[in-house]
């Protein structure tokens, strides 16, 4: 049973990763099953031809994880970089808890990933020692192979292969010191790169069985919804076209992609109108922000200490945020062949076991008669934890008897998403004589956006409703009195996780709203964050550690990088927002935004400062981060998904707007050197802070405090 | 269904598919160049970029039965090591995330470059209009299509 979305992505890392392991090679990347290997665990297969074979556990998704956890391994192992090949990772007894999210893939990784790589290690240099009749201890290893200093003799692993496979598997392997890595640290280019620019990349959507069918799924537009009519004679009058009930909707198969869209078309189902009661946004709003003048779910309750000053003014305020689309650009997809005793599936799925026993589940077999390959992703953002497309395609290979690859087209992957869920913050901040800031309330209005609800003892477990409240209760301030709680509201629309889930319409609230309180007491914001960052250099929040000297560090960087006391023209603002992301990855960002008269902002400089622990690849922390601020200008500037009747109503970029070139900013990342011995996440941490420096830029702009995402430009039009 | 002929990457190819079948369908379905990605199918995130003289065209929005008779360049041929200034920009700069939208947006700076050996900002963001990266990989695209017009600019001399 799941009972929160931590213990799901925290059990979800490696699976014990047993050091023994015989894994199938017929995966993908085109790695062969050569005579003579090495193969000490399931991480790690040295070859007999020189090259060197490594599994990864992770989905790529563009979080580069194919070169960071190759990297963590090869660094380990001594491994020649450039003679590396993959293999990505398949659920089976090696792996049983393969499963990418929560920003997790290098800090879950990182241990049982070195102990993996320094095994084969010490094996390969034992197995030299032994053919030289030499001290091991004068041994050691590098670039893919071994060295007798003293002898100046030395050997390539593919000639050790068959010596050390003969050797017990040390449980308990040295790691390097970190001073002595050559590979983690360095910017290094994206190991598949290759592929990605010559088009020999593989997605789901890429891939083709023979007689493979193609479906495409009319689906109910509101929930429980039934067709009215439709025109089946003339969908199937299209040569090859099929129609398939499902559990979905109407599946059209067809022999090709596009007589199978057309078939779709012609079948024109009508479905019947939605009752008046269907749900509607705007009044989804207006209970969220009636549920969050409620009590709600203690999540945090820190009392004023003896003799704190009371407060004599209070100012309050409640933030809105909407529901949001992932909108990757590979929509959803799976291929699937269901056979008389096992089934075969493709895809781009970051829950690869979970997907695995659902089909096996609903196909009524056994986990270990369904078969997971999983390919490239293109675009994740967390929709692709859920599995609803790999049982589409295993329901209806099943109904066909053929392969099929299920397709939805753009307008299905922005109605039938998995949406973030909208919530409604309600903040205040006592203030005492001086004007200092003693006491802080946040109340959030959400839903439960977790894939499947949970254990009903769950919900009486305060850390259940702390994760959905990252961003809420772990404030980082020194604050005499805080209270954070939460408040859930019934959500009838499907949602879940969203890059950097829970966190981005709470920090968003959170940082905004200190920004108000600085402006109310005339204080510069940045000075305010700083001062409220005095005080114990940790503060313990639910589960996690808060460490505020690292977070005050990354403002210190880009306050001076961003020369944020320099002067701006008119219509032009600077802002700041902060956070620690679960606790483990700080960030700051100073945003400079334009404003012009119909009201239309401009983000025109990001300067970033993250310290993310140990740093494995610089350049895929930087590129995290470039990536995070455009997701967090789309979602503060652009589109968000509205539901009438029942309905989502936005069917493709044209009407759910997302960063194009032309919303770039100049971006400047500074990554802070840290005291952290290993490395944290950084898919998720640089989303949640970009939303409010925006909105606190745009104040210091035009004097107007933005409190709904996104953005109108209605509401910035120079008067 | 028609015979429709057309050229691709050079070859000349009959195709026998129905007349309104979109030629990033063709490409990928019958053809098997599936470098060419489906994004959309109504023209508003590039993925299907392709090339006609040199010219980035959406291959989306183009009929089996308008591609009679034309020649176009996919991804697969660009370059078949990866040696076009254009790609080498794009692994110099280290542009890829997911690398799904990657070859048509490769494609789209190579129709640009053509045309503005030496494009503004401007025009830049011009060319790149309705062609979406959900992986927010612009700003370093941006730094490959500079890169990349500079090689192409000193080739020229």
């Amino acid at each position: 049973m799941i009972t929160s979305r931590r213990a799901f992505l925290k059990t979800a890392a490696l699976g014990g990763a047993s050091l023994v392991v015989a894994f199938d090679t017929r995966r993908l990347l085109g790695a062969g099953k050569e005579a003579g290997q090495f193969k000490p665990n399931g991480w790690v297969r040295v070859n007999a031809d020189g090259t060197v074979t490594l599994t990864i556990g992770k989905s790529e998704m563009g979080q580069g994880v194919r070169t960071s956890l190759a990297m963590i391994l090869a660094e380990e192992l001594e491994a020649d970089w450039s003679r590396i090949k993959l293999v990505q990772a398949s659920p089976g007894p090696e792996f049983k808890r393969l499963g990418t999210g929560g920003s997790f893939s290098l800090a879950g990784s990182w241990k049982t990933l070195r102990q993996a790589g320094a095994a084969a290690r010490e094996m390969l240099i034992t197995a030299a020692a032994a053919r030289w009749k030499v001290d091991r201890a004068a041994c050691s290893a590098a670039n893919g192979e071994v060295v007798h200093t003293a002898s100046k003799r030395s050997l390539k692993y593919a000639a050790l292969v068959a010596d050390a496979a003969k050797l017990p598997v040390p449980a308990d392997p040295p790691l390097k010191k970190a001073s002595d890595f050559r590979l983690i640290g360095k910017p290094t280019k994206r190991i598949d790169g290759r592929d990605i620019v010559t088009g020999a990349a593989r997605y789901g959507i890429d891939i083709k069985l023979p007689k493979m069918l193609y479906a495409s799924i009319e689906r109910p537009p509101w929930r429980g919804a039934k067709p009215k009519r439709s025109q089946d004679a003339k969908a199937l009058a299209i040569r090859g076209v099929q129609l398939v009930p499902c559990a979905g909707g109407i599946a059209v198969v067809g022999e090709t992609t596009w007589a199978t869209l057309k078939g779709r078309a012609a079948l024109a189902v009508e479905w019947e109108d939605p009752p008046k009661d269907a749900f509607d946004s705007e009044a989804h709003f207006m209970r969220l922000d009636e549920a969050s003048q409620q009590k709600g779910f203690s999540t945090r309750k820190d009392d004023a200490p003896a003799g704190s000053h009371a407060a004599v003014r209070t100012i309050y305020a409640s933030y809105f945020y909407p529901f949001y689309a992932h909108a990757p650009v590979e929509t959803m997809n799976c291929v699937a062949d269901v056979r008389e005793d096992h089934c075969i599936i493709w895809a781009p799925t970051q829950a690869p076991n979970s997907l695995q026993d659902e089909v096996a589940k609903f196909l009524g077999t056994t986990p270990e008669k369904v078969e997971v390959n999983v390919t490239l992703i293109g675009g994740g953002f967390g929709r692709r934890l859920a599995v609803d497309y790999a049982l589409e395609a295993a329901e209806i290979s099943r109904a066909v008897k053929a392969p099929v690859q299920v397709l939805w087209t753009r307008t299905d992957d922005m109605r039938q998403g998995h949406f973030q869920a909208a919530s409604v913050h309600r903040l205040s901040a006592g203030l005492d004589s001086a004007d200092a800031l003693v006491a802080w309330r946040h109340t959030k209005a959400g839903s439960l956006h977790n894939l499947e609800l949970p254990d009903p003892t769950a919900l009486r477990d305060a850390a259940f409703f702390q994760d959905l409240s990252w961003g809420v209760y772990d404030v980082p301030y020194v604050i005499p009195s805080i209270e954070t709680a939460y408040v859930t509201v019934d959500l009838p629309v499907r949602h879940g996780p969203w890059r950097a889930v829970f966190a981005p319409s709470s920090v968003f609230a959170r940082e905004a709203f200190i920004d108000e309180v600085a402006h109310v007491r005339g204080s510069d914001p940045f000075a305010f964050r700083l001062e409220l960052l005095k005080g114990p250099d940790t503060v313990k929040a639910g589960s996690l550690t808060i460490d505020r000297r690292r977070l005050r560090r990354v403002l210190e960087v880009v306050r001076e990088k961003s020369d944020w006391s320099a002067a701006v023209a008119v219509r032009h603002g600077r802002g700041v927002a902060c956070n620690v992301y679960d606790g483990a990855t700080h960030i700051a960002y100073v945003v400079d935004v334009a404003v012009d008269d119909a009201g239309k902002v401009r983000v025109e400089r990001v300067v970033a400062a993250v310290d993310c622990g140990l740093v494995v690849n610089p350049t895929g922390v930087e590129q995290q981060i470039e990536g995070g601020i455009m997701w967090g200008i789309s979602s503060a500037l652009m589109g968000e998904i509205t539901f009438r009747g029942g309905a989502a109503q936005q069917a493709s970029y044209a009407d759910y707007g997302v960063a194009q070139m032309r919303d770039t900013p100049a971006i400047e990342v500074h990554i802070v050197p840290s005291e952290a011995a290993q490395p944290f996440g950084m898919g998720e941490p640089p989303v949640p802070p970009i939303a409010p420096a925006i909105v606190n830029a745009i104040f210091a702009a035009t004097g107007k405090r933005i409190r709904r995402l996104p953005i109108r430009p209605e509401d910035l039009k120079a008067v | 269904m028609s015979e429709i002929r057309l050229t691709i990457n050079g070859a000349k190819r009959t195709v026998s598919v129905d007349d309104d079948t979109p030629l990033v369908w063709v490409l990928r379905d019958t053809l098997a160049l599936t470098g060419t990605k489906f994004g959309c199918g109504m023209g508003v995130c590039g993925s299907c970029t392709i090339l006609e003289n040199g010219q980035a065209v959406r291959s989306c929005q183009i009929p089996a039965s308008e591609a009679k008779g034309r020649n176009f360049v996919t991804i697969e041929a660009l370059s078949r090591d990866a040696s076009h200034p254009c790609q080498r920009a794009w692994l110099e700069e280290d542009v890829a995330q997911c690398g799904f939208c990657q070859p048509g947006m490769i494609l789209t700076a190579c129709g640009l470059l053509r045309d503005h050996p030496d494009p503004t900002d401007e025009e830049i963001d011009a060319a790149l209009s309705d062609s979406i990266c959900r992986c927010g990989t612009y700003p370093r695209m941006r730094k490959a299509i500079r890169r990349a017009a500079a090689t192409l600019r000193t080739q020229k001399k």
